[in-house]
């Protein structure tokens, strides 16, 4: 029986969740750097590197609490092509609401004070690179008001 | 197989890419404004009140959007999107509140000196700093209410930047 009210079963499903969005970023960057190439690649580098740690501290989270693990897929198809610097960015902006979407089911979902104390750390540096990759993928609006909420309307 | 030849296989979509968030979130927002018949986590008093405190913080951040284009005209042009966002983010706290009661009297939208845009952007990274901080003594649909919205001022203060 439950009144609702958040557990520790349904905080470790949504951070195994956010897990795997954090394995969907790190690969999809790996695409946007490809496409940004040398000159531009330094965005996506340092997202892709915020993603692995993490990826790894997410990991280690759920190891403690002997959570099956989530592993990440050899390879995923791109929600669109990516022919330019600004299909790259868009690229860029897909992960990163994906990843806040994720980590907003985390707050939703934990029942301990820490752990919604990383997840809104992690949510808010998703957004911020989402704004930057808003704004080179020349998309308007380029803030989000409610990151990782579905539109109301 | 490599990672490459399994770029065209039907293993991932945009579905896909957003799945790990999906799944609840349109239960969470429906939470957020007390959607019938779903099990939703009891509100203390002290969770009550201390998001209608949210609600009054949010007042004053939408009074300083106000307070800034006044004091500067081409701020007001400016900033004009992230201020119908401050409003937006408003009407959710609003809607997400468990009591009408109104929040205490709204701080720090005095006219600023000086640096309009300098000025908003410390007002906007202090409202996002206290709903971050309200947030992790909330829980369920409330505490993802105030986690999004500090994270979407954190982007206005990038944007502001």
């Amino acid at each position: 029986m439950s009144d609702g009210a958040p557990t520790t079963a349904t905080e470790t499903a949504a951070l195994r969740a956010a897990l795997a969005a954090e394995h969907t970023a790190i690969w999809g960057y790996g695409v946007v750097g490809a496409a940004l190439g040398a000159a531009g690649r330094a965005p996506a580098v340092a997202a892709e590197a915020a993603h692995r740690d993490v990826r790894d501290r997410v990991s280690a989270l759920l190891a403690d609490r002997s959570a099956a693990p989530v592993r990440e897929q050899a390879a995923y198809a791109l929600p669109f092509p990516i022919l330019s610097a600004v299909d790259a960015a868009a690229l860029g902006v897909v992960l990163e609401d994906g990843v806040a979407a994720a980590w907003v089911r985390v707050l939703d979902q934990a029942a301990l004070r820490a752990t919604r104390e990383l997840a809104v750390g992690l949510l808010s540096a998703a957004e911020v690179r989402a704004v930057s990759w808003r704004i080179a993928a020349r998309k308007t609006p380029v803030t989000s008001a409610l990151p990782g909420l579905p539109p109301t309307k | 197989m490599s990672a490459t030849s399994s770029l065209a296989g039907p293993s991932f979509s945009r579905r896909t890419l957003l799945a790990a968030s999906a799944t609840g979130v349109a239960v969470l927002a429906a939470g957020c404004t007390s959607a019938p018949g779903k099990s939703r986590p009891p509100v203390t008093d002290k969770q009550a009140e201390a998001l209608a405190a949210q609600v009054g913080v949010q007042q004053a951040l939408v009074a300083a959007y106000s307070a800034a284009g006044a004091a500067d005209p081409a701020v007001k042009v400016a900033v004009a999107e992230l201020a119908r966002q401050a409003g937006e983010q408003l009407t959710a706290l609003q809607a997400a509140a468990p009591t009408k009661r109104s929040a205490s009297a709204a701080p720090g939208s005095a006219a600023p000196q000086g640096d309009a845009r300098a000025w908003l952007r410390g007002q906007v990274a202090a409202t996002a700093t206290s709903h971050a901080t309200a947030c992790l003594d909330q829980s369920g649909p409330r505490a993802a209410l105030l986690g999004s919205i500090a994270a979407g001022l954190r982007g206005q203060d990038r944007r502001l930047a």
